[in-house]
């Protein structure tokens, strides 16, 4: 792939329309610009098309309307038949799946982990030594030859966030990272973030999560219910607008919204 | 303890709870095969590769042996492999001879009869026209060939599938040559058999919290099981979608790549020789004793 994009802008959607079997709308007039080293939240209500959207970013669907680039390339079904800038797409962008059971396929977690390095064409001895780097990173070392039956909620998102930064991608898509987790993991998972961003990852994530908003995400975009991006802005300007986040059933009126101070 | 009275009454029990054991035993069995592989025994050093060739080996001299003593000699040689390896023996034997009985034993049991295999009659069961019929000793010999054939070779396979995780043997098939496809569709049906059964579980024990006094097994129990079966179904479709897009997002496309470490040591050739020679001498004793 060849970035002949002039400015730093990664992911770019212009009018984005995706509908299941052509009768569910999912996806309507989407259009967004993700810059390098950016965290952006993806905040929506239950089936606004906030995973669908991370699907298209991650070239596994494909929008029936609009047009989306990727490192300044036009991502479709036909650019990914290229094997060149499939390999050079899929180890750019990497995707952690909410059900980390369809992420976690192989019979133990080291096999797992070693599947992308492989599929992109690394070399046993290469893969198997980023494997452990990896697992010892994340602190899993000992769930290696583990299999994934035996491990709880928590490992099998560590192990599933294992098998993308095992690749080193530049973007990191997380479909609602901390659903279902216990607190421990969500904080650790929550400065695991942090930490990447800092290690200058652009990372892209649906959530529900508000509680930590601020420090999961620069930006935050809105889809209402109806599909379409609502609002966007810093997080403390979208907590702002409760009525908002009424109106597009992501909160309850009873719903307490952290404080958040605006950052310089 | 019931007021009225009923204690120590038997009752059936229900499709809900034999469902949630048959769960709940497999998974046991399964931890116990993956603890058993995990040992530190004579088996489990071995490289799968050298095991599954070397059974294959045995298996084909098991099948090539005309004489119950051979047969016997290998049989005992298990034995000592698997004592060797650190399994109970007793359990091993209760494993392999469980089964020999149903499958086997049902199957030669009209072969040792004089009506089918002619011959000196050792025991008889009747008489037919004045000509005393029952056991032949022709049909027992016989019948005892394929038992203690089936004994051995069982007692091979069983040493071999707990002595390997899934996993490695597995590999050791690729590595045999195996197509790489039918390895990744057999490794993701055994990883994804227990989610299902995760499910299954889920929804049977949802049943059993709604469910006041005995399950019954009636048409509403029927119609229970076939919308459970359909659920299963349609999950297992949503999420063979879901695992091919976590495929293809990680570089996927229709050639899977896995890794394997595997590594031939001075005790895989040691094994490997003591098999070989051990195969030659139960042939060669074979030939000696003839047919």
């Amino acid at each position: 792939m060849t970035g002949s994009l002039a400015d730093d802008r990664l992911l770019v959607c212009e009018g984005l329309n995706y509908s299941y079997l052509n009768r569910f709308p999912a996806l309507v007039d989407v259009s967004l610009e993700v810059r390098r080293g950016e965290k952006v939240a993806l905040l929506g209500a239950n089936g606004c098309g906030k995973s669908t959207l991370l699907k298209v970013l991650d070239g596994l669907v494909f929008p029936q309307d609009g047009r989306y680039l990727a490192f300044g390339e036009p991502v479709t079904e036909n650019s990914l038949e290229d094997e060149q800038m499939s390999m050079g797409f899929r180890s750019r962008v990497g995707f952690v799946f909410q059900n980390s059971d369809a992420q976690v396929f192989s019979p133990t977690v080291r096999e797992e982990v070693a599947f992308g390095p492989l599929q992109l064409a690394m070399t046993t001895e290469e893969a198997g030594q980023r494997v452990d780097d990896v697992l010892d990173m994340l602190g899993i070392a000992d769930l290696a030859e583990r299999a994934p039956f035996q491990l709880s909620g928590g490992q099998k998102k560590k192990v599933a966030i294992a098998t993308v930064l095992v690749m080193n991608p530049e973007i990191l898509l997380f479909d609602e990272p901390t659903a279902t987790l216990d607190p421990r993991t969500q904080e650790w998972l929550t400065e695991l973030l942090g930490h990447l961003n800092s290690a200058g990852k652009t990372i892209v994530l649906a959530t529900h999560d508000i509680h930590v908003l601020d420090r999961i995400a620069d930006r935050c975009l809105v889809f209402g219910e109806d599909h379409r991006i609502v609002t966007q802005g810093p997080p403390q300007d979208v907590l702002a607008q409760r009525d908002l986040l009424l109106q597009v059933n992501l909160i309850h009126q009873h719903t307490e919204l952290p404080a958040i101070i605006a950052r310089d | 303890m019931c007021p009225c009275g009923c204690i120590g009454k038997r009752k059936k029990v229900s499709f809900v709870e034999k469902t949630l054991n048959g769960g709940s035993g497999l998974l046991k069995q399964v931890m116990f095969s993956e603890d058993v592989a995990a040992e530190r025994g004579l088996l489990q050093r071995i490289d799968p590769r050298v095991k599954l060739l070397s059974l294959l080996g045995l298996l084909v001299v098991a099948a090539l042996l005309h004489n119950i003593p051979m047969l016997l000699v290998m049989y005992a040689a298990t034995l000592g492999l698997a004592a060797a390896s650190a399994l109970s023996v007793g359990f091993f034997i209760k494993r392999v001879w469980l089964f020999i009985p149903v499958f086997t034993g049902i199957i030669v049991l009209p072969a040792t009869l004089s009506i089918v295999t002619h011959g000196q009659v050792v025991l008889t069961l009747w008489y037919w026209h004045g000509q005393p019929e029952g056991f032949t000793a022709q049909g027992l010999t016989g019948a005892g060939l394929v038992v203690s054939r089936v004994a051995t070779s069982i007692s091979l396979v069983v040493l071999l599938t707990l002595t390997t995780p899934w996993v490695r043997l597995l590999a050791a098939l690729r590595s045999l040559g195996v197509p790489r496809i039918f390895i990744l569709i057999i490794g993701m049906a055994y990883r994804y058999l227990f989610l299902l059964l995760q499910s299954v579980t889920d929804m049977y024990e949802a049943r059993k919290a709604r469910t006041v006094g005995a399950a019954r097994h009636d048409a509403g129990a029927r119609r229970f099981v076939t919308a459970s079966a359909g659920a299963l179904f349609g999950k297992a479709n949503q999420l063979s979608d879901e695992v091919h897009q976590a495929m293809t997002a990680r570089g996927y496309r229709g050639n899977p790549r896995v890794l394997y470490r595997f590594r031939f040591t001075a005790t895989d050739a040691g094994y490997l020789f003591g098999v070989v020679v051990f195969a030659a001498l139960v042939l060669g004793g074979d030939r000696i004793l003839g047919r």
